[in-house]
């Protein structure tokens, strides 16, 4: 047998090249990211100077920063949506009858598509013009042609509309896989009994994906709160659709402002690291 | 009511298959308006619903055209290119980390191994500057080097190699180990192949997300020669390009059908390569 100090080596060894490509480009960026936040960094000559929260004061008052707070909170709504959602279908989809492989193909080809690219054909789909409008107007629910992502009231619950197509079937699979180890008897034994297919939902198959939903809620709670990608193609930004890491991409590369968009990364972190903590309280503690 | 059980259960079968074409359309339309548009030849059904869905007049003539208006070939080069390194870079980097982590006893394993899980929670996205920074140091802006180095080396490849290399098991590594195998040839001679499953999923996995990345390129390469598609196609499209809907939707259309034909033929690893990650 090898001593344990000899496996020291062999395993630093093996983890070095995840570790300096971590530390440089993970790590390092979160302790330089909170560095920058209170300095004033100068784009030309890479120089930066202490300046007393400058950018911490600049953000507090400033309104559009608390707006995309706001709205980035707001799009917590998302959360239990699409969980419900994906774990509704996942269960759909999980079973023996015919063409579920093709329904789970369908469900899965948004996530593979790129966001820039999805994003060009839901522009168009939200057009006043568009599928949405004509959908909702073949339906007698509407009757004017609306301008889904230019009234500062709706676009921002368009794009969740157009997060949760993209990601619920991500969500789908990974509650598939969480499906697939529940033995079949266990239901079998519950329809013997006479459980509908409600109770046989909320009694059984919640219950024994537990781990799943927690790890779904933590992946989609903190996707959620990091919104901006969807801003970036659909919005940008119009329309009181900023969101936070939005407005932190805004002030670094269309301001150049490269420390108020790190004072304001700092802010995001904060809360990313928040809600993970929360979240694992909630539903951590009878966690097998 | 009385209600036969035969009755009952074919009820239940079209409401089921129901819900599911329902749930298939509100995935799919975008697509199948974008395919129709691309295809048809005559614009001007392509506003008029639900007539857009079926292609007027239908002919290539607009993918044709996508060609020429940009340069698509080169976009699909890089993003092939860029595709194709980062999966090595991220299959090797994280079975090399996956292995000490799973089966070896050092100090400091949890320590590095809650650290690496950790950056899940943080938002990656605050890098963005930093990295910006970094690289131009490195001199890497505007190279390919430069827009995948930070897709290498990430806590979710790392985390599912951990967990693939976990569940091998004892008696296997401890056979090499009397047989006098090293550490690197337990590896390769023994996890690898026994994990394939598991790093074809990382591999596709990389791959879907590395071909769809968007933002980093757009802030890394500048030249229009050496964008992936997912950037360069995106800024042309809503550039001087957008003026044509056809042409939009036709390039739109020849972006998405490269990862479909890949999907297609890797799908089944999508759920079961995932097993391992939720256990």
């Amino acid at each position: 047998m090898k001593t344990s100090n000899s496996y020291t080596t062999i395993a630093y060894l093996f983890l070095a090249p995840a570790l300096i490509l971590m530390g440089v480009l993970t790590f390092w960026p979160v302790g330089y990211n909170t560095y920058l936040a209170f300095q004033d960094y100068s784009i030309a000559d890479g120089s930066s100077t202490w300046n007393n929260f400058a950018n911490f004061k600049y953000i507090a008052h400033e309104d559009l920063f608390w707006s995309a707070l706001k709205n980035s909170l707001l799009y917590l709504l998302i959360v239990p949506v699409i969980q419900l959602a994906a774990l509704v279908v996942a269960k759909m989809v999980n079973n023996k009858l015919p063409g579920m492989t093709l329904f789970r193909a369908l469900f899965y080809i948004p996530v593979i598509t790129s966001i820039s690219i999805a994003g060009v054909v839901w522009a168009n789909v939200y057009k006043y013009d568009g599928v949405l409008t004509w959908l909702l107007q073949s339906l007698g629910i509407l009757h004017d042609q609306v301008n889904w992502l230019g009234e500062p009231s709706i676009a921002l619950y368009m794009l969740m509309i157009f997060t949760f197509w993209k990601g619920i079937g991500y969500y789908m699979v990974l509650y598939l896989a969480g499906l697939q180890a529940i033995p079949s008897e266990v239901e079998e034994a519950a329809i013997l009994d006479g459980a509908n297919a409600f109770q046989r939902f909320w009694k059984i198959t919640v219950p024994m994906v537990k781990p799943t939903i927690l790890l779904c809620t933590l992946l989609s709670t903190i996707a959620a709160i990091k919104v901006y990608l969807e801003v970036i193609v659909l919005t940008k930004g119009q329309a009181d659709t900023y969101t936070a890491l939005f407005y932190v991409y805004d002030q670094a590369f269309r301001n150049y402002n490269f420390g108020r968009a790190a004072a304001a990364g700092v802010v995001v972190t904060f809360f990313c690291v928040l809600l993970a903590v929360i979240q694992f309280r909630m539903f951590g503690d009878d966690k097998k | 009511m009385a209600l036969g059980k035969t009755t009952r259960t074919v009820i239940g079968r079209t409401l089921h298959y129901a819900g599911l074409v329902l749930f298939a359309i509100f995935t799919a339309f975008p697509f199948i308006w974008a395919l129709s548009v691309g295809l048809s030849q005559d614009a001007s059904n392509i506003w008029i619903f639900p007539r857009a869905f079926w292609p007027t007049d239908p002919s290539f003539g607009w993918f044709i055209r996508v060609f020429h208006e940009m340069p698509f070939m080169t976009y699909l080069g890089n993003s092939a290119l860029m595709s194709f390194w980062t999966v090595v870079g991220v299959t090797v980097v994280s079975v090399l980390a996956g292995y000490p982590l799973a089966r070896l006893k050092f100090a400091g394993r949890n320590l590095i191994f809650v650290a690496i899980i950790a950056t899940m929670m943080l938002p990656s996205e605050v890098a963005l500057v930093p990295n910006f920074i970094t690289m131009k140091h490195l001199g890497l802006l505007n190279t390919m080097t430069g827009a995948i180095l930070p897709n290498i080396a990430g806590a979710f490849g790392i985390f599912l190699m951990r967990q693939a290399f976990e569940a091998v098991p004892q008696d296997l590594i401890d056979a090499a180990r009397v047989d006098g195998a090293t550490e690197l040839q337990i590896m390769w001679r023994i996890m690898v192949p026994v994990c394939a499953p598991s790093i074809a999923a990382l591999a596709i996995f990389t791959l879907v997300n590395e071909w769809n990345d968007y933002l980093w390129p757009s802030i890394v390469l500048n030249s229009k020669e050496k964008l992936p598609l997912a950037v360069g196609v995106f800024n042309d499209l809503t550039g001087p390009f957008a003026t044509s809907t056809s042409l939009v939707m036709a390039a739109i259309v020849m972006t998405i059908i490269p990862v479909l034909i890949f999907f297609a033929f890797t799908q089944r690893y999508f759920v079961s390569g995932l097993d391992g990650a939720v256990k």
